[in-house]
C-alpha cells in the first residue's frame, strides 16, 4: 500500500481546475481529504456548484464547504471570458450529488486538519482566500499543514495585468499571508503553466481513451482552448494541473528556490510576485517556483489519470 | 547613411566611462553633446568625469550641466555598485569647461529645434533631465524621433528584487518620458546582464596598447565582481549594450511593448512594469529589447577599441 499525502482541493472550477481535481482523484499517490470553493473564475455560488458537479463526475467522496463571496480585501473580478458564463462552460455535467457541509471553507479546512493524523498538503488553484484566511484564524493548525502547493503569480510576468497573475490579483492581501506563512510552498505560476500547453492533438488522445471522463475533460479542453486560440495560443494551458503534477510527477519539472514577496500596493503591481533573483535581500528563500515542465511527459501524465477512470469504471 | 544626430545623457560613473569611450569611435552617430545627471555618481562627479573623458580622448564635444537628483525624492546613494568615484586613478585631464548658463534641459531643446525631427536621445543614466525638458517644452515629444535607454527589466531587478538602479533612481522621471509619447527603447537588465564580457576579453582589450584601452581595462577591473552563484560570470556592459544599440540595433532583438513605471508599490517602485501580451493589452509606447548576439557584441567592442 503506497502512503499517500493527504490533501485539501481548494479551487474556483474553473476548466484548469477540474483537470487538476482529475488528476489527484487518479493518483494512488493522493488522498482527498475535503474540497473546498473559493470566489475566482466565477462568481462563488458557480464555482462551488461546478465543484460539486466534478466531484460527482469524477467520484470524489470528500466533505465539502463553500468559500466567501469575496476576497478577504477587495472586490471580486471574474474571469468569464475565459471560462464561460457557469464558469464551467462546455459539456453537459452530472447533476451534483454532493451537499455542502454547513461550514465555512475555512472551517471546513480547520477541522480536515484537526482530525488528520499526519501533516495534510493543500492544493490551491485559485485565489488564496481561503489559505489565507486558515492561516490568520487558526494559527495554532499550522503545523497541520505539511506543504502549499499553489498555482498563481508568475516571476518574471502577469496575464490579467502587465505586472500580476489573476488568482493572485483577486487576493493579494491573502497571497501574502501564504508567502510570509514559512511553510513549505510551491509555486507553479505562469513561468511554468504558459508551457503546460496541450494541443489540440492532445485533445484527441485523450477523446480516444472513450471513458466518460475521457469525453468530458476533452470537451473542457475544446472549449478552455476555443478562448487561448482566439489570442494566439497553440494551445491550452492547464495552469492548474501543474500544481497537482508537482506532488504526484516531479520528475518532469524544474524547480528553483527563491524568496518571493506580494505587491499589495502600487498603481500597476498590486497582486506581482517579486522574486529575489539576486540574493539583494538577504532573505533567506521561501518559495519552490517551478519554471519548467517537460510537455511530453505532462501530456502522459494527463492521459494516464484520464484512463484510470475508464479501468475503474470496467 | 548619414550619422544619427544624437546627445548622450549620462552619469560617468565608470560603465558610462566606457560608454563614452566606445562612442567616440562610433561612425553611425553624430554626437552633438553630453549632457550630465546625478545617478551612481553626483551630479558633479558625473560632470566632472565626462569633461575629463573629452579631453582624455581629445574629443570636442560640448557638455551641459543636468539635474543633481531625482524630481521628487532625495537622492539614492548607491551601495556597492561602482564604488570608486574616481576613474580607477586615472588622471583625466581637465582642461575643458562645461558649458555655463545653458542646462541639460535646454541643450537638449535647442538641438531638437535644430534637427527638426531627428534627434535622437541616448539616455544611459537616471531619466530626471529629459523629464524636466519635456516639462519645459510641451513641443518636444514631437521633435525628438526616439530615445534609448540604459535601464528598467521586465522581469528582475538589480537594486531591489523589483527594479534596475537608474530607474529606481527617479521613477517619476521615467514615467514621464515613457509616457512622453516618444518610442523609448528599453535597454533594460533582460537584454544587458547578457551583454558581459569575460576577463580574458578584457585582457584581449587591454593587450591592443592604447592608452584607451588600458583605461578600459582599469576601470572595468574596478567593478569586475562575477558571482557565478548568482549566474553573472563576466563584467557586465549595460551601458555599451545600449549604445551599441543606438548605433546598430541588428544584433539585438527588440519587441514592441507597453511599458509604465510604478511609482508608488511598497515592494516594486521604480519597476518598469511590461506589457508584452497581458490581457491589459496596453499601448505601445516602448520596445522592450530582450536579447543581443554577444559574440556579434563583443567584436564589436574589439573593433572599436582597436580604432584608438
Amino acid at each position: 500500500m503506497v502512503h499517500r499525502i493527504p490533501v485539501i482541493l481548494d479551487g474556483d472550477p474553473g476548466h484548469d481546475d477540474a483537470i487538476a481535481w482529475m488528476l489527484a482523484k487518479a493518483s494512488d499517490q493522493i488522498e482527498i481529504l475535503a474540497c473546498t470553493s473559493v470566489s475566482g473564475n466565477q462568481s462563488i455560488e458557480k464555482t462551488s456548484y461546478n465543484a460539486r458537479q466534478v466531484m460527482t463526475l469524477l467520484g470524489i467522496v470528500a466533505p465539502f464547504a463553500m468559500g466567501r463571496e469575496r476576497p478577504l480585501h477587495g472586490e471580486p473580478i471574474h474571469a468569464g471570458n475565459i471560462h464561460g458564463e457557469t464558469g464551467l462552460d462546455g459539456p453537459v455535467l452530472p447533476k451534483p450529488e454532493i451537499e455542502p457541509e454547513p461550514l465555512s471553507a475555512v472551517e471546513l479546512m480547520a477541522k480536515t486538519l484537526v482530525s488528520s493524523k499526519n501533516p495534510v498538503t493543500i492544493i490551491a488553484t485559485g485565489p488564496l482566500t481561503n489559505v489565507g484566511a486558515l492561516l490568520i484564524l487558526y494559527p495554532e493548525l499550522k503545523s497541520k499543514i505539511g506543504h502549499i502547493s499553489i498555482m498563481g503569480g508568475g516571476l518574471a510576468h502577469g496575464n490579467w495585468t502587465p505586472a500580476a497573475e489573476f488568482n493572485i490579483l483577486i487576493d493579494p492581501e491573502a497571497a501574502d499571508v501564504v508567502f510570509k506563512s514559512g511553510l513549505p510552498l510551491t509555486m507553479a505560476g505562469l513561468d511554468v503553466t504558459l508551457k503546460a500547453l496541450v494541443f489540440p492533438e492532445d485533445f484527441e488522445r485523450i477523446r480516444a481513451l472513450g471513458n466518460p471522463v475521457a469525453n468530458v475533460v476533452a470537451e473542457w479542453l475544446d472549449f478552455f482552448y476555443s478562448f487561448h486560440r482566439g489570442i494566439g495560443y497553440t494551445g491550452a494551458p492547464v495552469h492548474d494541473a501543474v500544481a497537482v503534477a508537482a506532488l504526484i510527477r516531479p520528475e518532469i519539472l524544474t524547480v528553483k528556490d527563491y524568496y518571493v514577496q506580494v505587491e499589495t500596493t502600487g498603481d500597476f503591481c498590486r497582486g506581482a510576485t517579486i522574486a529575489d533573483h539576486y540574493g539583494l535581500s538577504g532573505q533567506p528563500t521561501n518559495t519552490h517556483a517551478v519554471i519548467d515542465i517537460d510537455r511530453e511527459g505532462f501530456i502522459d501524465l494527463l492521459a494516464e489519470a484520464v484512463a484510470w477512470y475508464g479501468e475503474e469504471q470496467a | 547613411m548619414n550619422p544619427i544626430p544624437v546627445i548622450i545623457d549620462c552619469n560617468p560613473g565608470v560603465d558610462d566611462a566606457i560608454a563614452l569611450l566606445l562612442a567616440r569611435q562610433l561612425s553611425e552617430l553624430n554626437i552633438l553633446a553630453i549632457t550630465s545627471v546625478a545617478g551612481k555618481v553626483s551630479l558633479e562627479r558625473a560632470t566632472y568625469n565626462a569633461l575629463g573623458l573629452m579631453g582624455f580622448l581629445d574629443w570636442d564635444v560640448p557638455v551641459y550641466r543636468g539635474a543633481a537628483g531625482p524630481i521628487f525624492r532625495n537622492r539614492v546613494e548607491p551601495v556597492n555598485v561602482h564604488g570608486s568615484e574616481s576613474m580607477s586613478g586615472f588622471d583625466l585631464p581637465h582642461i575643458r569647461p562645461v558649458v555655463e548658463n545653458v542646462n541639460a534641459w535646454d541643450a537638449i531643446y535647442q538641438q531638437a529645434v535644430q534637427w527638426q525631427g531627428m534627434l535622437e536621445i541616448i539616455a544611459i543614466g537616471p531619466l530626471t533631465n529629459l523629464a524636466m525638458a519635456f516639462m519645459k517644452y510641451p513641443d518636444l515629444p514631437r521633435l525628438i524621433k526616439r530615445i534609448i535607454i540604459m535601464g528598467g527589466a521586465t522581469a528582475v531587478g538589480n537594486t531591489t528584487p523589483a527594479a534596475e538602479f537608474n530607474i529606481y533612481a527617479d521613477p517619476e522621471a521615467a514615467d514621464i518620458v515613457f509616457c512622453s509619447g516618444v518610442p523609448v527603447h528599453m535597454c533594460g537588465l533582460d537584454m544587458t546582464m547578457k551583454a558581459f564580457m569575460t576577463s580574458s576579453e578584457v585582457d584581449q582589450v587591454a593587450e591592443m596598447g592604447s592608452k584607451q584601452a588600458a583605461f578600459f581595462r582599469n576601470v572595468v577591473q574596478d567593478i569586475f565582481t562575477p558571482k557565478s552563484d548568482l549566474g553573472i560570470i563576466g563584467i557586465n556592459m549595460h551601458e555599451p549594450a545600449a549604445l551599441l544599440y543606438a548605433a546598430d540595433a541588428s544584433i539585438f532583438k527588440a519587441y514592441p511593448a507597453g511599458i509604465r513605471v510604478e511609482t508608488k508599490g511598497t515592494l516594486t517602485q521604480g519597476k518598469t512594469v511590461t506589457d508584452l501580451f497581458s490581457d491589459a493589452k496596453w499601448p505601445k509606447n516602448a520596445f522592450a529589447v530582450m536579447d543581443i548576439d554577444r559574440d556579434a557584441f563583443i567584436s564589436k567592442v574589439f573593433k572599436l577599441m582597436s580604432n584608438y
